[in-house]
Order: C-alpha cells, then structure tokens, then sequence
C-alpha cells in the first residue's frame, strides 16, 4: 500500500576503517521532504551520496525509485572558461538528462535563474550567486522523482531563496520525494514533515520535525 | 506528474559487470561528445593560435630532428622522404602518449563531478582519447600536406587509415583505464606513466629507419606493440601499401585484449576507487 520512493535499508559506507554511516533504516515516501541534520562530520552529506549512487554502500542496500536529481553540490562540473550556455548543456548532460533537450531549455533555464544576457559569456565572470542561481535552475529544471538537497537552499537572495523554495514545493505536490540536508532549522520544521538527527554516522533522532530539532538544538532556559 | 523514465536504482543490483560497462559507454555517447569538446575547446579558449598550438609541438619537434638526424647524420628511409617518415612517426607516438597520459588522468582531474554526480567515470577517460583521437586527425593535414609537396603524394589507401587509429584509440583507452585506477591511489603513477612512455618512443622507429637496428636487438622493436600500429599506419598514409600479415594481428590482438583488461580492473576497483576519490 506504501508506495515507497526511496528505501534505505541499513545503509553503511566504510572510509578508511571508520563507518562513516551505520545501521541507517529509512523510508521516503512520495511527495514527502524529509529532513536531515546534525553537526559537521555527522555523515548527512555522506548519506545524501549514497542516495545519489555517488557512493556505493559497503554494506547493506539502497533502492530508489525513479529518476533523482542530486544537488549536492550546485555545478558540479561548472567550467568557468565555458559560457553560461555551453555549461547548462554539460551540467544538464551529467545529470543524466538529454543534451538536445536540455539545449532546449536553454532560454527558459536562464530566464528562471535571471541570467538573460548573460548566457553568450565565459562563466568565470560570473558572481557566486549567478553561479548558484545557474546550478539551481538547471538542477530543477526537470521533475526529478527524488530531489536530494544538500544545504543548497541558502544560497542567492531572498528573493531567489523564497522562489527555490517555492519550486520544491511545487515539486512536492507532484509527488517528489525531496531529502533535505540543512543547518537551518527553521527551514527544516517549515518543510519537512520528519527528519533525522544524525551524529558521527549514527540515528540520534528520528521522527516529527519539531521534535527531533529540539533533540538536537535543546531549548535554552 | 512524475518524469516517464522508469529508472530503479538498487545498490544491491549495481555491480559493474563488463557488459554493462561497455554499454554505459555507449548510452552516455552525447555526454563523451560534450566532454571531449570541452577538453579540447577549454584549453585554449584564451589563446589565439587555439587547437593549432596541439600541432607546433610535433611539427617543431620534426624540424629539429630532421635537421639532426636528416641533415647531421643522414638516415636513409628507402621509398620516403625521411621528412615523410619522421613526421608520420612522430604524430602517431605523441597520439600515443597523450592519449594515456590525458585518460589516465581523466579521472582524477574530474573527480569534483564524479563525487558530486553519478555517471559512469569510464566516459572521462574515452571521452580524454576522443579528444586525444580530433587532436590527432588534424595533425594528418600537415603531414598530407607535407607529403604532397615532398612528391611521395598520397595513395588511395588513406582511406583505411582510421582502421589503425581505431585500434591505437583501444590500445590507449585500455591502458588509460589501468593508469586511472591507479593514479587514484598513487597519484606518482601519472608521472612514471610519463617517464615509460617516452622510453616506449625511443624504442619505436619514429627518427630511426629499422634498418639500422642490429640483428641481436631487432626482436626489442617488434616486441613493442607500437611498432606494429606504426608500420600499418605508414603503409596505409604514405606507402600505399598494407604491412605484413604479423603487424596487424599484434595490432587488433594487442588493442583489444589491453582495452578488455583495462575495462574489467576498472570496473573492479571502481567500488574502492570511488571512496577514496
């Protein structure tokens, strides 16, 4: 009955003798955003990799279904000698996607990241928000069934925050499951109906936002 | 509405056989295009001579050995110039060398995309020796050209000269996925790989004519898998005629059983390589 998006079951990666992830049973189902947090070096980034199918698991099993959209980092694979064009058309490439439809796309992808005009230039001129603007609109051009989001949506101005947040939502009501990394726990309790607490690779927490926030932020008196 | 691709990842399911490998390579063909366009355009997208910087180097090379060992010590190559000879020799061992060299590298220098992305990483290094494979094409001009002008012309079998650049292409892609393994964990490989090569070239008869090699080191020549490229693309480029029988059984023998080796340690330490990455 549970259609299931993404089922990790026990999902493990071994770096060098130390379990960057153990014993991590989780299921994400359609539609939902699940958050996912804790400190530095908790393995949240690690997690999101091996959803990606960046990392293979040493032990255990990951099964997604559908296509997935990583932003784990925005532009990967951005060449700043290369114009804003010729970098969508690559960028877009490597996220699996058809190179003539992504070219395609080309005119309302810059339109959506407010880069008219500036697709023709090498983007190495670019600013860092272009940049992440750029990465964005290409990430979510299409509807990915899963979207994992590493700590990617506090990037631009609020203006360009408020209509990324209101692309994934969009995406969430057409059934995307969207995993959800981030340090701000404002926007975690705002979008994510569960999330987990995760420290030194472990399940600290687990369950309804709020609470596991406040497992991990205890509220100070 | 969910995107119609019914793909299904699972981790437990994703091992890389082979036969899986080689048909990545060729699902993702739009993608090695793209990145073999951006290893050659990136490069020199600054500069104004452009690609044609990729030829200065074997033609200045060729002038200088042509003076030393053409003019100072006068090689004979009976039936060619030996301007023909030493030109056609040399283009095809820097082809060679930076064809590895680049694969080899491939995926360390694009290791930010592939920790961040998933792709096949083989397509880095295939898509390094297309590059390597355009490089190599154009700098057939001059040496067509140089060929008309020195009256050895061009014979009709030119047209099977992509058969031994094809091979050469396998060759190298096999041994550029054996260094990239390795050049993950030990980046000295690359340079060592560096080093080996360039020994591979004196041992090959780009300046040299054959004949001058004594009886007692001749089996050194031939047992490098290069010479036999070599001897079938110069019969094919300016000879007009097809080496013997010998050179391109080592030529198909030797490209196809390295690419398959390099091929199946690739998919094999791709598990391992990935985490170190």
């Amino acid at each position: 009955m549970k259609e299931f998006a993404i089922r990790a079951l026990r999902r493990q990666v071994e770096y060098e003798q130390l379990w960057a992830l153990l014993a991590i049973d989780l299921e994400v189902h359609r539609g939902e955003v699940f958050g996912v947090i804790g400190p530095n070096g908790a393995g949240k980034s690690t997690l999101m990799k091996v959803v990606a199918r960046v990392l293979p698991p040493t032990e255990g099993r990951v099964r997604v279904r559908g296509s997935v959209a990583a932003m784990i980092e925005l532009g990967a694979g951005f060449n700043g000698e290369m114009t804003g064009e010729e970098n969508v058309v690559l960028y877009g490439s490597l996220l699996g996607r058809d190179a003539d439809v992504v070219r395609s796309r080309v005119p309302a992808i810059a339109e959506w990241a407010g880069l008219e005009g500036f697709m023709d230039v090498p983007i190495r001129a670019y600013s860092s928000g272009m940049l992440a603007r750029l990465g964005f609109a290409v990430a979510t051009d299409e509807q990915p069934d899963v979207l994992v989001v590493d700590e990617v949506l506090s990037v631009g101005d609020a203006e360009f925050q408020d209509r990324s947040r209101d692309r994934i939502d969009t995406m969430m009501k057409h059934g995307t499951a969207v995993l959800l990394v981030s340090h701000d726990m404002g926007l975690i309790v705002e979008l994510a109906g569960r999330s987990m607490f995760l420290d030194h690779g472990r399940i600290r927490g687990f369950g309804a936002s709020p609470d596991v926030v406040r497992q991990y932020l205890p509220p100070v008196d | 509405m969910p995107s119609n691709t019914v793909t299904y990842y699972d981790s437990d399911l994703a091992r890389r056989p082979l036969v899986s490998e080689l048909r990545n390579l060729w699902e993702y063909r739009d993608l090695v295009g793209l990145l073999a366009r951006r290893d050659i355009t990136v490069r020199y997208k600054r500069s104004s001579l452009g690609i044609w910087w990729t030829l200065l180097n074997p033609l200045a090379t060729t002038l200088v050995l042509w003076m030393v060992f053409g003019q100072f010590f006068r090689f004979e190559t009976p039936g060619v110039p030996y301007v023909v000879y030493l030109l056609s020799g040399i283009l095809l061992v820097t082809f060679f060398s930076q064809a590895v060299l680049t694969s080899g590298a491939a995926i360390v220098n694009n290791s930010a995309i592939l920790s961040k992305v998933f792709v096949p990483p083989e397509i880095f290094s295939v898509a390094a020796i297309a590059a390597a494979t355009v490089n190599f094409a154009l700098s057939l001009i001059p040496l067509a050209v140089i060929q008309v002008i020195t009256g050895q012309g061009i014979p009709w079998t030119v047209v099977l000269v992509p058969i031994p650049i094809f091979f050469l292409a396998l060759f190298a892609a096999g041994l550029g996925l054996l260094v990239a393994s390795a050049a993950v964990f030990f980046f000295d490989v690359l340079d060592l790989t560096g080093v080996l090569l360039q020994l591979v070239s004196y041992l090959t008869p780009t300046f040299y004519p054959i004949s001058i090699v004594p009886a007692a080191f001749v089996w050194v020549i031939y047992l490098n898998p290069l010479f036999s490229y070599l001897e079938v693309f110069r019969g094919f480029m300016y000879g007009g005629t097809a080496a013997p029988a010998w050179n391109f059984a080592y030529m198909v023998g030797s490209a196809l059983v390295t690419f398959l080796i390099g091929v199946w340690v690739f998919s094999r330490s791709w598990r391992n390589l990935i985490a170190v990455l």
